[in-house]
This record gives structure tokens, sequence and C-alpha cells, in this order.
């Protein structure tokens, strides 16, 4: 008999961890049991509470705690940090501790016939006051180093694995890390009983430590490959998946137009930017980059389209009192949801982090417009230029299957009072070796002429557009950019 | 005369290692310990509760609660010098003895 359906191999589960489950592509194997493995202090009991504790609130998933590191007690008090209430869940039996950390108690062994069956009843016990969909094993290790009969430790660990592989319930689990090698944890038998493997580590960063996880395997089922970073915040674990390169078909329309409302600029635009283009603003300090681009978010507004400010160059309150002085209140937008900021750490900083928390930002309020204020930036702190096209690449294409328009900040090393011709000079710079991933180049540059300084502005390039060739210059404004005459020298 | 040894010996169903572990402490005391003591078995599969209220990890598992401090010996007690040592049985020992004299 011929099948022509490709039963689908393992049914995945959401863990409900902030950015862990698009990291895995749709969360863990349902059903199975995935090993968290790093060494200490990296986070893998962070990670375990957060996967129990995501289930109870989020899925009315309920779980179980297998406690063989910390006790009950401390695990408790720990947790309340994030906020997360125990003594509640426990009342309200969602939630089930197994408490099997160290005991101060004199213990000998007399002889090595004896077994684990204690545990596994204690586990199914647990289990099934509180009908338990999760359960969480803290310290795997930890077990080992308790018995000097390591088989009755394994065969408990096979024996337990056994029994939950019929039940549906899935499983974390956490053993410490030792050695260099890839994915192995002390004994061995951690990987064998795990279907899936995370792997964390701690590094080092400029100023400060940096967190990062791994998929080492998933059977039968995809993971996207690649080292993601993490933070532990105040609310738990914050994932930043790798955001995949979105192969959509772009929604770029050349038919519809973004405008910056400035008279002048839009037609020298041909009506605007392309929807769905990421856009150079390309210009020495001061030539106006941030007030254009802010203008061009505020224009959104108006019409009607959500906004983010990506504001790395200054910190939110003076890009906000810059605006307000030109009439643009931006704390009004951002309280009314219509223009979310976002801002990063610029040391250590990171292209799968900030291209989270801009496309969550844009996501959070379906924003058509964005701004990224600066690109230069980046460059300055401590990405790597590849990093910086990798980014943009990633960005542009995300924009583009979202239908999202965007603005790039980019300091021009252009020369002031560049003498006659020689208006471009500077130009063989960032912008050029950016372009293949921009779709167009808006310049802003000085001049000095007559005594004067004159501000300029041209149109380098706007993929499939009748843009003008022209150059023009403009003034800043009370209430923004003006755009003057064309210039002729 | 109070009871001076109180005992309790998890097991987890009736299984030849529970079976010996019973039989080994019993021996052990009437061997070593004349006075008063007492032992409850409690089988882990009808209390699980208990189980976990005492942290019982491996079976078989003799928990001395009485005299001070709390011991736990592990495994079916066939090897008898780990036994008093548990039990802090050699110590009790030469306190009779002094006792006697």
């Amino acid at each position: 008999m011929k099948s022509t359906t490709k039963k689908s191999a393992v049914e995945k589960m959401l863990t409900g961890i902030r950015g862990l489950d698009e990291a895995l592509m749709g969360g863990v194997p349902k059903g199975r049991s995935t090993l968290i493995t790093g060494g200490t202090g990296t986070g893998k009991t962070v990670i375990l509470n957060e996967f129990l504790y995501q289930g109870i609130t989020q899925f009315k998933e309920n779980g179980v705690y297998v406690a063989f590191e910390e006790s009950k007690r401390e695990i408790i008090k720990n947790v309340k940090g994030f906020g997360w209430n125990y003594a509640s869940l426990i009342a309200q039996k969602k939630l089930a501790f197994v408490d099997a950390g160290t005991l101060r108690e004199l213990t000998f062994e007399s002889g090595r016939n004896y077994d684990l069956s204690p545990l596994i009843e204690r586990v199914k016990y647990a289990m099934n006051k509180v009908k338990a969909k999760r359960l969480a094993i803290d310290g795997l290790d930890n077990l080992f180093s308790r018995f000097q009969n390591k088989d009755a430790v394994r065969q408990a660990l096979y024996q337990i694995t056994d029994e939950l592989k019929n039940s549906g319930v899935t499983v974390f689990m956490t053993a410490e890390k030792v050695g260099s090698d890839k994915g192995r944890s002390r004994y061995g038998v951690e990987e064998f009983v795990a279907d899936g493997v995370i792997e964390i580590e701690l590094i080092k960063g400029q100023q400060q430590f940096l967190r990062r996880m791994f998929a080492v395997k998933f059977r039968g089922t995809g993971f996207r490959s690649g080292i993601v970073e993490f933070e532990i915040t105040d609310q738990g674990l914050l994932v930043y998946p790798k955001i995949p390169v979105e192969n959509v078909v772009a929604k770029t329309d050349f038919q519809v137009r973004k405008g910056f409302g400035i008279k002048g600029l839009d037609d020298t635009l041909d009506g605007g930017i392309p929807q769905g283009h990421m856009v150079l603003l390309s210009g020495n300090t001061g030539t106006g980059k941030t007030m254009l681009g802010m203008q061009f978010l505020k224009q959104g507004i108006v019409e009607g389209e959500n906004a983010v400010f990506v504001a790395l160059e200054e910190p939110v309150e003076q890009v906000k009192k810059t605006a307000l002085s030109h009439g643009w209140d931006f704390n009004r937008y951002e309280k009314e949801r219509k223009v979310n900021f976002v801002t990063t750490n610029l040391i250590d900083i990171s292209n799968d982090k900030l291209l989270y928390q801009i496309i969550s930002a844009a996501e959070g309020i379906n924003a058509k417009r964005v701004l990224v204020d600066s690109i230069s930036t980046l460059l300055s702190a401590t990405m790597s230029e590849e990093q910086v096209r990798q980014f943009l690449l990633q960005l542009s294409r995300h924009f583009k299957a979202k239908g999202i328009t965007c603005i790039m900040n980019c300091l021009s090393s252009a020369s002031f009072g560049a003498g006659r011709g020689q208006l471009l000079s500077g130009l063989v710079t960032n912008e050029m070796r950016l372009s293949s991933v921009t779709d167009g180049i808006i310049m802003l540059l000085f001049v000095e002429r007559g005594q004067k300084v004159k501000k300029l502005l041209s149109v380098l390039k706007l993929r499939g557009s009748n843009h003008s060739k022209e150059i023009f210059s403009f003034e800043i404004e009370k209430d923004g950019i003006k755009m003057g005459e064309k210039y002729e020298e | 005369m109070a009871v001076k040894y109180v005992l309790k010996l998890y097991v987890t169903g009736v299984t030849p290692c529970s079976q010996a572990a019973l039989k080994n402490i019993k021996k052990i005391l009437s061997e070593t310990y004349k006075g008063a003591y007492s032992l409850k078995v409690i089988d882990v599969l009808k209390n699980p509760k208990l189980a976990e209220d005492d942290k019982i990890l491996a079976t078989p598992t003799l928990i001395k609660i009485l005299p001070p401090p709390v011991a736990r010996i592990i495994g079916d007690l066939l090897d008898k010098e780990k036994v008093l040592l548990g039990l802090d049985l050699v110590a009790v020992r030469v306190g009779a003895l002094e006792k006697n004299k």
C-alpha cells in the first residue's frame, strides 16, 4: 500500500519561555525529555523553573519539580525574585515538589544491595497529585554523587524515562557540564535518557557576562542551529532567537509611497519612499539626519501608521525633547501606542538581541515605519562591518516581508566644504559598502559657499523610482525641514 | 524502662532485599543491643507521602531517629560494622559497660 502523506515526526510543545520557542522552531518535542547542560551559574535552574511556571500560568499545564540540588524551601525563596508565588501554586495543587536536596544527616551505605525505587514512587505520587504535564529535574549529576552504586542510579533514570515515555509528560532536566566536550555531562547517561540537549554557557564580554545557548541535538525534530543569546531578567528568561532570513515574497510596492510630508522632498522622491524599502540616510554630523528621520516617523503617525524609533545615538528622553521643540509630541505618541522606542547597550552589543528587540517592538504595535538612528553607532560599537551587513540584510528581508518601510541613518565622512565639483568625493565609504543591502540612499551634506554654510540634499539612489537627480538646498526650521531651491554652483 | 532506640525501616514492596534488611537489623539488634527498641517498617508503595516527608530516595533505608543524631543506613544491612557505626551502637555498649562497673 502506498502512502502519500508523510507522518510528521514529533509533535512540538510551546514552553512559553520568551524567545526559546522561536529558537527551537515551535518549542520542544512534546512528551519527550530535554537536557539542559552547562557550567555553574549559567542559568540552568532558571530555565527549569520558567519551564514549569510558564506551563502552569500560560497553558494550565501543571508541573512537578524534582529538586536534587537545592531544597524546596530555597527554590520557593529564589523564584520570588521573579515575582512567582510557588507557595500559592502548591496550595492550588498546580505544582508539587519532590524534595530531594542533599541531606545534612549522617548517611551510611551497608552493601550495594539497594535501589532507587522510592524516587520513582515519589515522582509518580507528586505527578499524580497535580495531574502533571511537565516535569523538571534539577541536578541529575547530584544524584550520582550521592550514591556509591552508580548502576542503581542509572537503572532508576532509565526506569523513570520508561515510565514517562508513555505518560505524555514533557521533561526538562539539568546536569552540570564538566570539561570542554560539547554537550557531555559528567556521567554520560544524561544525554542518553534525553531526546534533546541544550547547552548553555556564560562568556565574558567586554563589560558584562553574556549568556548563550545552543541546541546540541533534538531527536527527530528540527531546530534552528546556531548560538542564541539570552538574558535573565527580573521577569525570568529572555531568549533572543536568531531571526530567520525571510523567504516569503517581499511586499515591496512601488505604487505605495511613504512620504515625509515635506513639500519638495516627496516630489524629489517621486512621491515618497516605496513601501518596504530600506533607505540609507547619510550625512555628516549636524546635517539633520535624526530630524529628517523623525519627521518621516511623525508623518506616518499623522497618517495613521505606527512607528518604531531605534535610538542608539542619544538617550530617548533627549530625542523626545528635540522632537517636542518642533511640535512633535512623541511622549504622547508613545502613550497612545503609536510609537515604540528601542534602545540597547552599545557595549557588548548583540545582533540577535537588537534584531529581536526591533522586530518585537514593530510587531507589538503593527508599525509600518522604522527609523534606525544610526547604523554608524553599531559600527563604532563592537559590531564588525560584516555583522552590520548581516544585521541590515536580516532586518531588510523581514521588513520587506511585512511591508515595513525603514530609514537607516548613517554618519558620512563626506567632507565639509567640498570644493567645486567635489560634492560627493567622500562617498566611497560606508554607504557604498552597504549599498547592496539598501534600496536607496539619500545624502545630506554641508557646503561652504559665499561665507555661509549651506545644507544640501540629494537622492543618490532609489530602486524602482524615477527620482530627481538634482541637488537641493534645505533648511532646518522650527516646524521641521524646509526644502529650498535646486542647488547650482 | 523507656524505649532507647527508635528506628524506621523503609522498604518498597516485599522484595528479597527488603526481607534481608529486616532480618539483618533484627539479628544485629538482638546480638549487640539488649535494650528495648521500636522498629517501624514502612512500605513506600503504600505510603509515598511518608517517603516524601522523610526524603527517602533508596530502599532499604534504615533511619535511626533516637538517640540523636539522626542517621541513615542504606542497603541490605549485611555489613554489620557499617550498621553498628550508623546506629552508634559501639558507643552505647561502651557506655553500658561503664555503667555496670
